[in-house]
Order: structure tokens, then sequence, then C-alpha cells
């Protein structure tokens, strides 16, 4: 595409161009900017992602105490001291390690998650779109109503009922999740389903359950996975709030809102007992937000381009 | 045409979003500045205090913690009181003695009346009394070995007759809030008259926050505060920066560290004062025969395991002290029974030796029973894991379902961490409440984690009702002894009581029981 249509800063070096539009006027231009735009977050996204994730994944392999290795004689050491990066907790254990082997537990329950509402809400969002009647009313009513309910209190109550298990956490989170993705993959399938190519497909005699498995499906999973990968960052938000009002694993399992809640009461005196685990967060769910932000955008133009 | 201006364009758009978040910012800014900042000092004629745990009644049938007793003793009195030096103060009574081995003559205050203007009367008494006993559950009643009959005399004067002799009743009557008769229910009272320094004027047992005013009709001194605002903060970081604003004058129940940040602090005042509680990490007694936790050599093995001068030194920052005896050694009529030794090398030894390997245990506690309780927990998980012991921990929040489980009704566990304290100063009164189960008792689950050893009982039953001062301190004695050689604790330790409070707060004279008299307190400015 690049080279049947030279960007405008080319055009301007080989030959003037016939019009009072600048090569300055274009790079200031809303949509260059939006692209440019677009870019920066895609990359942010991916650096600020990575930057935890890697660590995260890596945790077991690095050269880091146990998560839950007590030390009692060296309690509240301040980062970079004896060796300890993130410094060390109430108990002497080292932050780092904490944060990392939390944040297996904390992505492991995001995203098993999302994988688990993203299969429902896709499932029942395309079956209310496309059938309609009375599955789209059922589904749909149903997401209204659950749309309705104060999350947090509901999934408070959901682990006070089932017991605090990672499990639990993540059905409930799954389950509370599920409405975004319905919705989303509902509104796609009904624009999808009164195009050509279905009443096609459905003249040559496929039979209902084919044309949405084999042809509505695919053209809308993409956008609809994107959603997904937005509500990853919600649910770790999720997991760690209900960790941090004490609805987490029972301990010692190390989580993010656990490690912050134990260190706030520390916190006028061991700040990074609450703030560098509190930055991790910060810093994946704003990568996650970003790249899932930049990949909407980037898809977004390739099928405006393709249109 | 196109316009081509060379500097950035103010567009109408650009002009309406600009004027937008203006506009946002002078209508939210005092908003989130309101947020950021305290929500509100309190004003110079009010106290305010932040308790750790929810006060769900201002009556102490069934719930009396520490904290508690401060607020509930300025609605509600008793006939005695225990004072600063852990000895029983007249209050409602003008005289209480021991006229009999199974005697005690008592006379009401004259002029002592409820808020309403209505005298106290020997009615009220025998109510009460009636009310403790008949209520279910209640923390009290443990401390009785049995309740006295009120027999009127005349007016203002009866006798408590029991019919062993109790020596102490008159540090046992100091729990028995009077209320008047007419209102005075088998259960928490959550409103009625009482005849304290203060009237409750609004209360919410969902928030745990209470507001007080200076009883009108009060028949003692009238207290120097106008009014008392009780709020329950039960985070503790948020009770420190509370108090650090000046949004609450008194916290309690902070745990060593938080003593520390505040110590340093301008204008917060920091009290300490050895308590008369002790904590513990409690076996479960209603095992079954041939669980390893039944027999008090695997019990005692395990205590090796645990660490006890590093949880004193580290995890609670030198602010207790490690037990040496059942109860805390500062009551009257404790002793030393035997120390808490840290040998990893002879739990192995030991545990091996009576066969037990790969056991696992569970431990249970609910938040904020004592000051680092989590940090303890933890602690104490991986010094039992050094020694093979593999242990879970579940955490209760307040509100949840500890007491089903403490009553062996919604689970199994092996050791509880909990907090015994004694109201009265006496170590018989922990003794009574602890360890003299019986298996009657039990059918009802009302006994101390199904500690039921009736050799004890006995012994500790004979101690609380033996009039002579010399022979009863030796029954105790023996009877704390044969409770130490049971090894009912894991680990146990006696905490200070610790109180933060503003500069402007003064007279406050924090006692062993963790309270203080609201009455005698005074604001500056």
């Amino acid at each position: 595409m690049s080279t049947t249509h030279p960007g405008p800063a080319r055009v301007q070096r080989s030959e003037p161009r016939p019009s009072a539009v600048t090569a300055k006027h274009l790079a200031r231009a809303k949509v260059t900017r939006q692209r440019r735009g677009s870019k920066l977050k895609l990359w942010a996204g991916l650096v600020c992602t990575l930057i935890v994730v890697i660590p995260v994944a890596l945790a077991r392999v690095l050269p880091l105490p146990g998560p839950d290795q007590q030390d009692l004689a060296s309690r509240r050491l301040a980062p970079f001291t004896d060796g300890h990066l993130f410094g060390t907790d109430q108990l002497g254990r080292d932050l780092l390690s904490r944060v990392l082997h939390g944040g297996q537990v904390s992505l492991l329950v995001g995203l098993l998650a999302v994988v688990v509402s993203g299969v429902i809400g896709v499932v029942l969002g395309a079956a209310a779109g496309y059938f309609g009647g009375w599955i789209d009313t059922v589904v749909s009513r149903l997401l209204e109503a659950q749309l309705s309910l104060p999350l947090l209190m509901m999934l408070l109550l959901v682990v006070a009922l089932f017991g605090p298990s990672i499990p639990v956490i993540t059905f409930v989170i799954a389950i509370a999740q599920w409405p975004e993705v319905a919705r989303l993959t509902r509104s796609l399938v009904l624009v999808e389903r009164e195009k050509p190519y279905v009443a096609a497909a459905r003249v040559l005699g496929l039979h209902r359950f084919a044309i949405l498995l084999r042809h509505v499906l695919p053209n809308v999973v993409k956008q609809a996975s994107l959603v997904v990968l937005l509500l990853l960052a919600q649910a770790v938000l999720l997991e760690s709030a209900l960790s941090y009002l004490g609805a987490g694993p029972q301990r010692p399992f190390a989580t993010w809102g656990r490690i912050i809640s134990d260190g706030q009461d520390y916190i006028t005196t061991s700040w990074w007992m609450v703030t560098l685990p509190g930055l991790v967060i910060v810093a994946l769910v704003v990568g996650v937000n970003l790249l899932g932000d930049g990949l909407r955008d980037r898809a977004r133009r390739r099928k405006a381009s393709t249109s | 045409m196109t316009r081509s201006g060379s500097g950035p364009e103010l567009s109408r758009r650009t002009l309406l979003r600009w004027g937008a978040i203006a506009g946002a910012g002078v209508t939210l800014g005092p908003l989130l500045n309101a947020c950021a900042g305290p929500t509100g000092t309190p004003g110079p004629g009010t106290l305010t205090l932040a308790l750790n745990r929810s006060l769900i009644s201002l009556d102490n049938k069934l719930n009396q913690f520490d904290a508690a007793v401060t607020v509930q003793r300025g609605v509600r009195q008793a006939l005695t009181m225990v004072g600063q030096d852990l000895k029983p103060r007249l209050v409602l009574a003008d005289r209480f003695e021991l006229t009999a081995p199974t005697q005690w003559t008592v006379h009401l205050r004259d002029g002592v009346r409820y808020s309403d203007g209505s005298p106290v009367t020997v009615q009220d008494v025998t109510t009460a009394l009636e009310m403790y006993q008949q209520v279910n559950g209640s923390f009290i009643a443990g401390f009785f070995s049995e309740f006295p009959t009120v027999v009127p005399v005349d007016d203002a004067t009866f006798v408590l007759q029991t019919e062993r002799p109790i020596p102490v009743l008159d540090y046992l009557m100091a729990n028995i809030l009077v209320t008047p008769s007419g209102s005075n229910r088998p259960e928490e009272l959550q409103e009625g008259i009482g005849s304290g320094p203060y009237v409750m004027r609004s209360g919410n047992r969902g928030t745990g926050n209470y507001s007080l005013a200076v009883n009108e009709n009060y028949w003692g001194t009238k207290p120097r505060v106008p009014n008392v605002q009780v709020r329950f903060v039960p985070e503790e970081s948020s009770r420190v920066v509370s108090l650090r604003s000046g949004e609450v004058d008194v916290i309690d129940s902070i745990t060593p560290d938080s003593a520390d940040q505040l110590a340093g602090l301008p204008g917060v005042r920091i009290t300490r004062t050895p308590s008369t509680r002790i904590n513990q990490l409690f076996y479960n007694f209603r095992k079954p025969q041939g669980h390893p936790l039944a027999d008090p050599r695997v019990r005692e093995a395990l205590t090796y395991a645990i660490d006890g001068r590093a949880l004193v030194q580290d995890v609670l920052v030198g602010s207790v002290t490690q037990a040496d005896g059942v109860v805390p050694t500062g009551l009257e009529g404790a002793v030393k029974t035997g120390e808490y030794v840290y040998d990893p090398q002879q739990a192995k030894q030991r545990l091996d030796a009576l066969g037990v390997r790969d056991l696992e245990l569970k431990i249970i506690w609910e938040s904020g029973e004592f000051a680092s309780d989590t940090s303890v927990m933890e602690a104490v998980l991986q010094m039992l894991g050094q020694v093979g012991v593999r242990s879970t921990l579940q955490q209760f929040e307040p509100g949840g379902d500890i007491l089903s489980w403490r009553q062996g009704k919604a689970g199994d566990w092996d050791v509880l961490g909990n907090g015994f304290s004694s109201p009265t100063g006496l170590a018989v009164s922990i003794l009574q409440g602890m360890y003299a189960g019986t298996p009657e008792k039990e059918q009802t689950r009302d006994t101390y984690q199904g500690y039921v050893v009736p050799s004890i009982a006995a012994q500790i039953a004979d101690a609380s009702a033996e009039p002579d001062a010399a022979r009863r301190a030796q029954l105790l004695s023996d009877a704390q002894k044969a409770v130490w050689a049971t090894w009912p604790c894991l680990w146990a330790f006696v905490p200070n009581a610790v109180l933060a409070s503003r500069d402007r707060v003064g007279d406050i004279s924090l006692a062993p029981t963790n309270s203080y008299d609201l009455a005698s307190a005074r604001l500056e400015g």
C-alpha cells in the first residue's frame, strides 16, 4: 500500500504539491495525529504490559527469595537494601518476589476470568443477535439485570457465600464481566446478519448454526476479543479489590490487593510496601488499556481502508 | 478557501472544551478539596473516639471487648467498678460488704438515679441479674460460678445470697450493668436509659457510630466534656490518619508499629500500661481421641517450634511479653507456671518419638483479635513449617461466622488465635471463663474451645469459693499449674494496653483493663 500511495512527506520531496495544503498541515491534521497517537498508545501499552508480564511470568526462574520466606531480622528494609530491589515487608519477605508471585495469581485469575467471560459473552451475544426472538429477549434482559447490580457488592456476596478460593473468585469475575462482551457481540452480529453474504449462505441452504459459526462469528470475533483484552485489566483490578477487602484467597497467598492492604498500616514509615505494588498494578492496567485502545484503532483503520 | 494560519487555531470546539473544564473545576474543586481533607474536626466540646471494633450495643450482656467498656460504662453503671489499681470501687452502691461466707450486704447510694430522673432500685438489680442469666451465649455469665440471689432488706439495702461462697463478688458485680427493670430484657439493649454520666443521643448498630451527650440528671459530678462521638473505624491505618489529622481525639488497640509512627508526632500522646489480657494460639480441645492434638505431649512438642523471642522482638516490636503462666501474671492470684521454649530440633524429635508425621494444622482467627494478628499468624505458619508441620490459615473478617467455627458447628480447625481479658483484674476470672468447663456446659458448646478437665474445673470452683485468702491463693496456684501441664496453648503473650490521643485531651487514665473513665476526661480548645 505504501508503494502505491506514497506518504505526503515523500511527495513534497519529489515534486511541489499542487495544493495549499502543505506537509506541515498534513502532519498537524487530525487523522495524522490520531494515527500517531494510536501508534504511540500501542507501543506504550506494549512496553508497560511487558514490563510487568515478563517478570511475573519468569518469577519462578528469577534469582529471588521465595515469596513466603520470612526473615524477621530484616523487616521493612528500604528498596535496594541488602539485595532487595523492592525492599522487604513487615515479616522480612522480599517485596519484589511477593509482587511477582502475587502477580501470577492476579494475572491467572484475570486471564481465566476473561477467557470464561469471553466465551460466555460471545456465545450468548451471538445467539441473541443472530436468532433474535425469545433468545434475544432472555439474554438481553439477563444482561440488563446484571448490569443494574452493583458489581463489587455482588462479588463480595458470592465470595462470602462460597468461600474465597481461586476458582470461586475466577468464576465470579467471569460472571461479572460477560455482559460487556455479550452486548458488543450482539450488536456486531446484528449488523453482520443483514449483510448479503449471510443471505447468500442462507439461499445456498446452509443451516443457521453453520452460518453463524462459519461465516458470522469469524467476522465479529476479532473486535469482540479486543474488548476481552480491555476486560483483562478490569479483572485484575477486581481481583486486587477483592483481596484488598479481605475476600481474596486465604493467606499466605500473596496477591496484589493483599500486599497493598497489609502495607497500608506502614504507609507513613515504609512507603514502598504500598507504593511499589500499586505502581505495578497501575503499569499493567494502563498498559493493557493502551494496548487494547491501540489495537482497536488499528483494526478500525484497516476496516475503513478495506471497505 | 482553506485558511492556513501559522499558529495554533482557537476553534469554537476548543473554546467550549476549555470552558467546560474550567466550569467543572470551579464546581468540583471545593468538593474534591473537602474529600481530600478531614471530613470534619471535632468541635471544642466534642470528644471523638475511634474504636477498632463495632460497638453493637451500649449493653454488655453479649459483647464486652476492651474498648467497649469505656463507652458502655459511660451510659450504664454497675454497683462497683474495677479501678486503676485493679481493686473494686463503689459506684451505685455505697456499701458492699461480706457479712457472711455466702452473703454480701449491699446498700444503694442515696440519690442514685437514671437519666430520666427515676431512682435506681433494688428491683433493678434483681432484674439485671436475672437477665444476665437468661441471655444465651453471655460473655459475663462465664465469670460467675453461680449467680447470687437478691434478698431485699429495705428500699435501698439488700443481700446478695449465694449457695457457695464467692469471695470476689464485689469484683464480679462490676460487670453487671443496672438498667430500669421495666426496660431490661434478656438481650443486648439497643436503647434505654442508664445511670451513667452520659446519655445516648443517637446510635446506629450497623455503622457502629454513637453520639453521647451529658446526662443532665447525673447523680454524681457532671463530666467536663459535653459531647462524645463514638466511631467505628476498623482499618488501623485510617484510625492513625484520622488521629494525625485531628479528625478523632482518641484511638485504641493499635499495633506497635503504628504506636511508633505516632510517638514522635507533635500533638499526639501515647499511653501504655500492662494489660489484663492474654492472647493465645489455643488448641482445639474438641478433637476426638486418637487425634494427635488430643495428646498433651504432642501439644507440648509443637510449642518448641515457636520462636517466641522473634515474635515478641521482631513482629510485635517489644510491645508484649511472652506469657509465663496461663493467665497474665500481673493479675491478682496469678502465678508463673512455666515458659515457652524455642527449640525446633526438640520439636521434631518429640514429634518423631510420638509417631506424629505429616501433621497438618488449620489456624483460624478473626481480623483485629489482637494487634499485628496477621503478621503473627504468618510467622507462626513458617515456624511450624520448619519442623515439618504443614499449616493453613483461615482469617475471618469481623462479622463473619467465627463463633460457629469456634463452637465446632461450622468447620474443623486446630488452633485458634484468640484473646481473653479479665474484666475483674482477678486471675480466677480468666480461669473460670476459660478452664472451668464442664461436660454439661459442653453440651451447649459453652466451654472455652472444648476445654473440659473435670479435676481442674473442681479446683477452680474450690478456689473461687474459698473465703480464706491464703488458702485461695494456694488453690489457684495449684489450678494454674494443672492447667499448664495440659499444654492448652501453642503460644501465648500478654500485650500492653496502648492508647493514642491528641494533646487537647487530658486526664485520660488508661486502666490495665484497656478502658478509662469518660467522665474524668477533659478537653482543651
